[in-house]
């Protein structure tokens, strides 16, 4: 459900929480032989442990954690910087956080800013950046 | 016919384009992504603020990341940052492309890095979503 007023600096966003089964990330990498997000054997002889989650997912849950909080605002004239820091194995769960970081006038509506990343079960950040959406 | 190369640091050109294949946008394929990503917004299925049903967001961005398996065999490679300017929402129904082009790479710590941006348009060439990722290249 959108939001309809505008929020305070330092305001969060309902978080998110995410368990990648290796189901998923075939669902949305495609299953394909010598991938680092498909076959294991591939990973491991590329020196991962796993199968690792392609890092798009985590942009997909920040998305859907800024829909929801802003709604169309978010899906025509949203923006989204992230930067991928470690690696999301197949059987990782990540929690998706945003925190309001700055507001800015644009046009009628006012555009959030906001701080997003997504940690997983060990509390390890494992993508970073800032999302953003108008509110009118 | 296509000519597939491996794809390194030295066969990138900076400046080299790219322009995928037409997608139509189907119920199925939008359906797919939302379970891939967990995410079962009402808008995904039914209707919305736009109209009818629209897709994820990040619906398009394999389409925008694969952009140059288009001409190379990607060994394997490790998305390292990502940009998103979502201008209009992508909704089923429509036929959507990308095009792209090489505007940098470069190393850092021993590691080569390719830098792409991208647009993702409907089949009138209206930009949909505009963006830039940047991608480790992992060698074969």
């Amino acid at each position: 459900m959108a939001l309809a007023s505008v929020p305070a600096v330092g305001h969060e966003l309902p978080s998110l929480d995410k368990e990648l089964t290796q189901r998923h990330i075939d669902a949305y990498s495609g299953v394909r032989t010598r991938s680092i997000h498909t076959d294991e054997a591939w990973a491991r002889r590329k020196g991962f442990r796993t199968t690792l989650a392609q890092g798009m997912m985590s942009t997909a849950y920040v998305s859907e954690m800024m829909t929801r909080f802003f709604g169309a605002g978010f899906v025509r004239g949203g923006t989204m910087s992230m930067a991928f820091v470690q690696p999301v194995y197949a059987g990782d769960r990540l929690t998706v956080r945003g925190v309001v970081k700055e507001l800015r006038a644009e046009g009628a509506g006012t555009r959030v800013v906001v701080d997003v990343w997504c940690e997983n079960q060990h509390g390890q950040k494992t993508a970073v950046g800032t999302a953003s959406g108008v509110l009118r | 016919m296509m000519e597939f190369r491996p794809l390194t640091y030295d066969a990138l050109t900076i400046g080299e384009e790219f322009v995928s294949d037409t997608m139509l946008v189907t119920p199925e394929d939008v359906d797919t992504y939302t379970y891939a990503v967990g995410d079962d917004h009402p808008w995904f299925s039914g209707p919305s603020p736009f109209g009818g049903a629209i897709a994820h967001p990040t619906f398009a961005a394999n389409q925008a990341l694969r952009l140059r398996h288009s001409r190379y065999v990607v060994h394997a490679g490790l998305h390292a940052k990502m940009q998103f300017e979502f201008l209009e929402p992508i909704r089923v129904g429509m036929r959507v492309r990308s095009r792209g082009r090489v505007i940098d790479k470069y190393e850092r710590r021993g590691k080569q890095y390719m830098v792409t941006e991208f647009v993702t348009e409907d089949d009138a060439g209206t930009p949909l979503v505009r963006g830039q990722f940047t991608q480790m290249l992992i060698p074969a």
